[in-house]
């Protein structure tokens, strides 16, 4: 049996022509899995001389945009987009073609089931139904207002104004579960109990359903278009745990490498790290004539399914992130036998280097190592990812002084996340001293979480100093949380003096442990670094409290112990 | 060259290096070199205590037995405080109590205070579990396990040297309380090391990313029965426990009334069931369904390499226990000459240890083990047939010979653990650790009752047991599904 069944229906009824449109499209492979199905209808308003046109544009440009936009975006990310792009290009069509912006207006519902959840979009009168045991429940709600008398208007609608609220929806689905999308000549005039008969009558057969309520719907005497879908749900367009294990382990470990070793057409340079958990080596692609960098996943992590997990994350992250800012990971899923991937070679040294070979950079310096980085990171957040492990460590400068994001571990993709593993990735954490506190504190990350570790490294850089002090063998994470918190910052300028006191404030901005606090784009952060913001008056009478917190502290607590010793010889003379 | 053996060419590290990992792993290794230095600060100079405070025979078998005893909750709680606390602020404070723990020892007198300090330095023996960590922090897979064949290998030599070096010490302080000050100073020396490792080492290499332990508290297991067998192989740490509470009741030994012993056993009792139901909890998921066969392991071999494990280690701590009194008692000889004799034992740790797991690597794991077992045995045979009349450097080499076996079963052991179960690793080793001590305890205890000839007896039929159980059941672990041609090509080999 299909893992979903589609039934659908269009008919001009009883008018001349139709207006109304719907489409469906079911992928394969893993498409199936990283993006869902889905499935359309649209109502053109007759009212509007270009009503076939606009439904059916929306209707095939939703399904053919929705497969184009990345994997790495959530549904609800592609569906906006999607829905603000058709709506200004019906309001754009229609000035051109009927001189009038109004005339090319639609109802749009979309439904889109990924993984385990279906999302449902909707503007307009259309409606879509979750049925669930017999039982079809109306989600969406239908966007009238009340006219003179009896009259009703659409009240939302495609192409109408620049502005456009969609009603998103959520819900989890089941097996066995069905949706039916239906536009106004058909559920005007069909009651709900007689969907639920009709649904009920020919379960596993959605184009009988559909053929069945359009014949419904005559006889009761629409005088509109009408169309139907139902969707089926056989099973859930989720990969199941065998297969997500199987996929998993498909590659077997590559046995020790040494130099001179070749593998898969790479030979093998030299080892440039290892470690408890990856080994790196220069390698020479001997096919495309080229040196590589080739990660092997370490042999400590064989059978551990979250590790594998997030190393094949990586790759996958990797080939999706273009940017001169970020390392390239090269394709070379066709060619390997075995489980490892393969990146652009950067000659050069890590950031970590780069601040030991300059302790006192210019303000010139860290700026532009700032802008590539925030280049790069650009790239991530356009993508939905966060890097969520942003450090000196993982950022390479190459001998023309390009600046370069690499590893992407720890990634964070929404697209991903919304999928269901029987994998946890919450054990995931990146290296505490970077980690913006929200990140530590268990939650997922966000790009604010990105500028807090850029933050941190700006700061070291200017000043060889971490902003809350070094966090690395902090004990507990609850006292970890509290003590940044609790704003143990030590204001830059307290370091050096070097550095512009609205730059230092910048920074300290972008390190607010509310990620709320911090800058809302990273052009404004970028602008600050450059320019003095006003907001940051330069004021040299800050109280030392705010100035130095700690060293205030501990002032303040020697001078106690002072005059309590003082006392106590008094008292005691 | 088949790469399935590719542990033979393990990568070793420069030693002699003070930089990085190699740093970390000489650090780590004298941590646990002083702490078992301490642990069995007593054995070599048992025979004046006994002189100083006219302890019986029964009394020295008693503090040599809680000795080993606390130690086997102790790595439980050691193990959960370096998940939550990392391992350098956790070998740095048990290395400064010991010490203090120590000098209270060296202070006592009367046999309760020394038994009640004795007892409390059961928890110097879990400071091995810390460092298993910090090396598998440190180091890549491909030098885990030399790494930690020295780290344990020249740790445990900590017992050899206290042997060698403490009677002479005493000696040389003199008087009376010359063994005081001996112990005292191993104190010392334990507490100034805890500031040195505390300084001089961090968790983590730097910039490495810190993980989360996934579960913690029990280990996880893969099927009902598995869950099952779990749960039995916990009751021995509870039972060995138990017998040491019976020994010391008013019926034995009556260190303590009626009402303390019943106390100790409801402790007991509702300390396994916390623990079991934190297994049922951790295991949840067995009882609902199929595990993934990624995360399928047979639980089987880990009870095994228990076994093997407690009575190779086993052994050695309850030998090295009553060695150089066992020397002093049947030639005759000073104080001084025994400890240095009896050191014999624990002195082929620095080769036995390392020795045994690459036998493991290169000759198969199964069959190595099995031929180790078989020597112990040998081993343990003939020293139950020493007595006054055999030439003292005879005997030497019978120890010497045994201890060899033992240890090198220790080392094949441990060069399996890594096996069972990738993920599982640290707690693997944490428990065959544990079943060590359960070794100890039960060996010792087994000395409380009979002639040192018997407790050999005991301890080469235990080894006999363990060894058919091994030829039994212990599954060959699987090799690799690469091949690396002669000309350094890196091939894949069809599995079926």
């Amino acid at each position: 049996m299909e893992p979903i069944v589609v039934g659908q229906v269009s008919s001009a009824g009883i008018k001349p022509a139709n207006d109304d449109a719907c489409g469906v499209h079911i992928p394969q492979g893993s498409q199936l899995y990283n993006k869902g199905i889905i499935a359309v209808i649209a109502d053109g308003v007759s009212s509007s001389a270009g009503a076939a046109e606009a439904s059916h544009s929306c209707v095939q440009g939703f399904i053919n945009d929705y497969y184009s936009t990345p994997e790495s975006w959530t549904v609800s990310t592609s569906a906006s987009k999607i829905f603000s792009a058709l709506n200004q290009w019906l309001l754009g069509h229609g000035q051109r073609v009927f001189s009038n912006s109004r005339d090319m207006v639609t109802t749009l519902s979309v439904l889109v089931i990924k993984s385990s959840t279906a999302y449902i979009f909707h503007v307009g009168d259309s409606r879509i139904y979750h049925c669930r045991s017999g039982v079809a429940e109306q989600i969406t709600n239908d966007h009238h207002v009340q006219g003179r008398g009896d009259k009703r208007y659409l009240g939302r609608a495609m192409g109408i104004n620049h502005h456009i609220e969609v009603d998103a929806h959520k819900l989890s689905v089941n097996q066995e579960d069905g949706f039916l999308l239906t536009t106004d000549g058909l559920h005007e005039f069909i009651s709900s109990s007689e969907i639920n008969g009709v649904i009920a009558q020919y379960a596993d057969q959605p184009q009988l359903i559909a053929d069945t309520l359009l014949t419904m719907a005559l006889e009761n005497g629409s005088d509109d278009n009408i169309s139907c879908q139902y969707v089926q749900v056989n099973q859930l367009p989720a990969e199941d745990e065998q297969s997500f294990y199987e996929r998993i382990q498909e590659l077997p470990f590559a046995p020790e490498l040494s130099v001179g070793m070749s593998m898969d057409g790479f030979k093998i340079l030299r080892e440039l790290h290892s470690s408890a958990r990856t080994q790196l080596y220069l390698a020479y692609d001997i096919q495309q004539e080229r040196q590589v960098i080739l990660k092997t996943p370490s042999v400590n992590y064989e059978d551990d399914s979250t590790y594998l997990d997030t190393f094949q994350h990586e790759e996958w992250a990797g080939l999706r992130t273009h940017s001169p800012h970020v390392m390239r990971v090269y394709d070379i899923r066709e060619r390997r036998r075995f489980l490892y991937y393969v990146s652009e070679y950067i000659n050069g040294i890590t950031l970590r280097q780069w601040m030991a070979d300059h302790p006192q950079p210019t303000l010139q310096e860290v700026r532009a190592i700032a802008e590539q980085i925030i280049r790069g990171l650009r790239t991530f957040h356009r993508l939905e990812m966060v890097h969520r492990d942003l450090k000196p460590e993982n950022i390479m400068i190459d001998s023309h002084g390009t600046v370069k994001i690499i590893d992407f571990g720890s990634t964070r993709i929404s697209g991903i996340e919304e999928i269901s593993s029987p994998v946890d990735h919450s054990r995931i954490l990146g290296t505490r001293n970077y980690t913006a506190p929200e990140i530590i504190a268990g939650g997922s990350g966000s790009p604010f979480s990105d500028q807090f570790s850029l933050a941190v490294i700006l700061y070291e850089m200017l000043s060889g100093k971490l902003p809350y002090g070094d966090l690395g063998d902090h004990p507990s994470i609850e006292k970890l949380l509290r003590k940044i918190k609790h704003s143990h910052y030590t204001v830059l300028n307290h370091h050096t003096k070097e550095v512009p006191v609205w730059m230092a404030a910048s920074i300290q901005k972008a390190l607010d442990p509310s990620p709320a606090k911090r800058y809302p784009a990273f052009s404004e952060f970028y602008h600050d670094l450059i320019q003095a913001n006003p907001l940051f008056r330069i004021d040299h009478h800050t109280p030392l409290i705010e100035r130095d917190p700690l060293s205030f502290w501990r002032g303040l607590s020697l001078l106690l112990i002072v005059t309590n010793i003082t006392l106590l010889i008094l008292l005691n003379t | 060259m088949n790469s399935s053996e590719h542990t033979a060419n393990h990568a070793i590290p420069n030693l002699f290096s003070f930089t990085g990992k190699i740093k970390i792993l000489h650090m780590s290794w004298f941590a646990f070199f002083i702490t078992f230095m301490i642990w069995f600060n007593h054995a070599p100079l048992m025979a004046t205590i006994r002189e100083t405070f006219n302890l019986t025979s029964q009394e020295v078998k008693t503090l040599l037995i809680l000795n080993v005893a606390l130690t086997i909750p102790a790595r439980i709680i050691i193990g959960m405080l370096v998940d939550r606390y990392g391992p350098r602020i956790v070998y740095s404070i048990l290395l400064a109590v010991s010490g203090v723990l120590c000098m209270l020892y060296a202070m006592a007198d009367s046999f309760e205070q020394l038994a009640i300090t004795r007892f409390m330095m059961g928890f110097v023996g879990a400071g091995f579990v810390i460092g298993i960590r910090m090396v598998s922090e440190w180091f890549p897979a491909r030098e885990v396990g030399v790494a930690e064949g020295i780290y344990g290998g020249w740790g445990n030599f900590g017992s050899a040297a206290a042997a060698m070096t403490l009677p002479s010490l005493a000696l040389f302080y003199g008087g009376e309380d010359g063994w005081r000050y001996a112990i005292g100073s191993t104190g010392v020396v334990a507490i100034l090391y805890s500031f040195v490792y505390y300084l001089n080492v961090s968790n983590t290499p730097k910039g490495s990313t810190y993980f989360k332990p996934k579960k913690s508290g029990a280990m996880e297991v893969t099927s009902k029965g598995d869950l099952v067998l779990y749960l039995l192989m916990n009751l021995p740490m509870y039972v060995a426990l138990a017998v040491l509470n019976w020994k010391l009741s008013p019926a034995n030994l009556g260190l303590y009334n009626e009402g303390i012993v019943l106390l100790i056993y409801g402790l007991l009792f509702a300390l396994y069931l916390v623990q079991s139901f934190r297994v049922l909890e951790v295991n949840r998921h067995v009882l609902k369904g199929e595990v993934a066969e990624i995360d399928r392991y047979s639980f089987k071999q880990v009870a095994i390499l228990d076994l093997s494990y407690m009575v190779t280690f086993g052994s050695e701590l309850a030998v090295v226990s009553m060695l150089p009194l066992f020397f002093l008692d049947t030639f005759n000889i000073s104080a001084i000459l025994a400890g240095m004799l009896a050191s014999g034992f624990a002195f082929m740790n620095l080769v036995a240890r390392p020795g045994g797991g690459l036998l493991s690597d290169r000759f198969g794991r199964k069959k190595t083990l099995i031929i180790l077992l078989i020597g112990s045995m040998i081993g343990y045979i003939t020293l139950s047939n020493v007595d006054g009349t055999w030439a003292l450097p005879l005997a030497v080499m019978a120890t010497m010979a045994c201890s060899f076996f033992v240890q090198a079963g220790e080392g094949a052991v441990f060069a399996m653990v890594p096996l069972v179960k990738r993920r599982l690793t640290g707690q693997v080793a944490g428990m065959a650790g544990a079943y060590g001590n359960v070794g100890g305890v039960t060996f010792l205890t087994v000395l409380s009752f009979v002639e040192p000839a018997l407790f050999f007896i005991t301890i080469a039929v235990a080894a006999f047991v363990v060894m058919i159980l091994v030829a039994l059941f212990l599954e060959e672990p699987e090799g690799h599904m690469a091949e690396v041609l002669p000309d350094g090509t890196v091939e894949l080999i069809e599995v079926n």
